[in-house]
């Protein structure tokens, strides 16, 4: 234990201890740098795809409302109005 | 410029186009729209009358002639601003209008509870000239006009000679040069704001489309084509670039006419896209539904009303 101790003082007393110099080597390493700014590029990249993806789909989305849902509900009217039209002739037509 | 179109304008009679045949006929050529309507079937089928809030229209006929008509407007009003944001006041108003129709003779009038008064006629003098004239008068003061219009129409081609107040001259010729094909030309002057121009016009149109060109010196150029895709279906689209500021813009639309509904739908490039339908619900009833949504400056319109009468 004291020669523990004693080899602990005597690394401490080398600046460093191993345990300091490890963790910093870890915290300080340009691998682990790159790997946030990577991280955080990637973070705010997502964020403003996803914004956009968000925008776009809202735009796309009204538009489509406008735009193609009155055509086809009118047009499944039109065709509605047509089958009871033709049900009616051939009706008529049987009848006679 | 002097190439609007006013609204509602009835048309001449056009002679029918001659039946396909080997020669072109070159001294029968059918009698070509007029100038001011060039434009007539994009314009019908891309810019319908979009409104924003309740509308009700009420045409009794009291004689197979004569019929008055009363409408009535609620809604929200743009007032131009300079900044980018739109203001809108919500204004309401009665419109109470009178119509006499003829074959030879139209009169129409229309007065609105702010005291502005419309009114048009048409006149024909004999087969082959016109005359028409609109007028708008307000209580404004210098903010009344009207325009008188005389119109030509030879066997293939048409004149008109336009006047109007705050001393506007114009005049118009068109031509048909194939059965196809008809060219035109103005030219107008506007003493009041010292300009004159000089445009152009050609229009292409067979049974299944029609193509229209037109060239003013004031900037303006506007082509438009549509296609007939079925007796039901029309497709439509223009483009209009000013030259003078380089602005342009395009626009593509449908129009969609069923048997109980008419929808016109369209797409904008400055990011607007609008829709309007007529529903008839019975004879002589109609509903309306518009909407608008411009996303660029994220404004939404949307309006409905109903239209009583034939």
């Amino acid at each position: 234990m004291a020669s523990q101790g004693k080899k602990r003082v005597s690394a401490t007393s080398n600046e460093q201890s191993i345990i300091s110099r490890v963790s910093r080597s870890v915290s300080q390493s340009p691998i682990l740098h790159q790997t946030q700014r990577v991280a955080s590029d990637a973070a705010f990249v997502s964020k403003k795809l996803l914004r956009s993806t968000g925008r776009a789909a809202w735009i796309a989305g009204t538009t489509f409302l406008i735009l193609v849902v009155p055509l086809i509900i009118e047009m499944d009217r039109e065709q509605q109005f047509s089958d009871l039209e033709l049900q009616q002739a051939s009706l008529l037509g049987t009848a006679k | 410029m002097a190439g609007v179109v006013p609204p509602g304008t009835t048309t001449q009679s056009e002679a029918p186009t001659p039946t396909k045949e080997e020669r072109v006929d070159y001294m029968n050529l059918p009698c070509p729209i007029p100038y001011e309507e060039i434009h007539r079937e994009a314009f019908m089928s891309l810019k319908p009358e979009l409104f924003e809030g309740m509308r009700f229209d009420f045409t009794k006929g009291l004689n197979p002639k004569f019929a008055l008509s009363h409408s009535v407007y609620m809604g929200p009003t743009t007032i131009p601003s300079q900044s980018s944001e739109t203001i809108k006041i919500p204004t309401a108003q009665y419109e109470f209008g009178a119509n006499f129709l003829d074959p030879k003779l139209m009169l129409v009038g229309r007065l609105l509870t702010d005291g502005r008064l419309n009114a048009r006629v048409k006149c024909d003098l004999t087969d082959n000239l016109s005359l028409k004239a609109n007028a708008q008068l307000t209580n404004e003061p210098h903010m009344s006009h009207g325009i008188v219009y005389f119109d030509y129409k030879g066997k293939d081609y048409r004149t008109q000679f336009q006047m109007g107040t705050g001393a506007l001259f114009g005049a118009n010729y068109i031509q048909s040069v194939t059965p196809h094909l008809s060219l035109g030309g103005e030219v107008f002057w506007a003493g009041q704001h010292r300009k004159s121009g000089v445009g152009y016009a050609a229009r292409y149109n067979t049974d299944k489309m029609v193509a229209t060109g037109q060239v003013a010196s004031t900037g303006m150029v506007a082509l438009s084509y549509v296609q007939k895709v079925s007796e039901k279906v029309s497709l439509a689209s223009d483009l209009m670039y000013n030259y003078m500021s380089r602005e342009v813009s395009t626009s593509i639309g449908y129009d969609y006419i069923l048997r109980q509904c008419r929808l016109r739908g369209k797409i904008d490039s400055n990011g607007c896209t609008s829709a309007f339908l007529e529903e008839r619900l019975s004879m002589g009833l109609n509903f309306i539904l518009s909407a608008e949504i411009d996303h660029s400056k994220k404004d939404y319109k949307f309006g409905f009303g109903l239209t009583v009468g034939e």
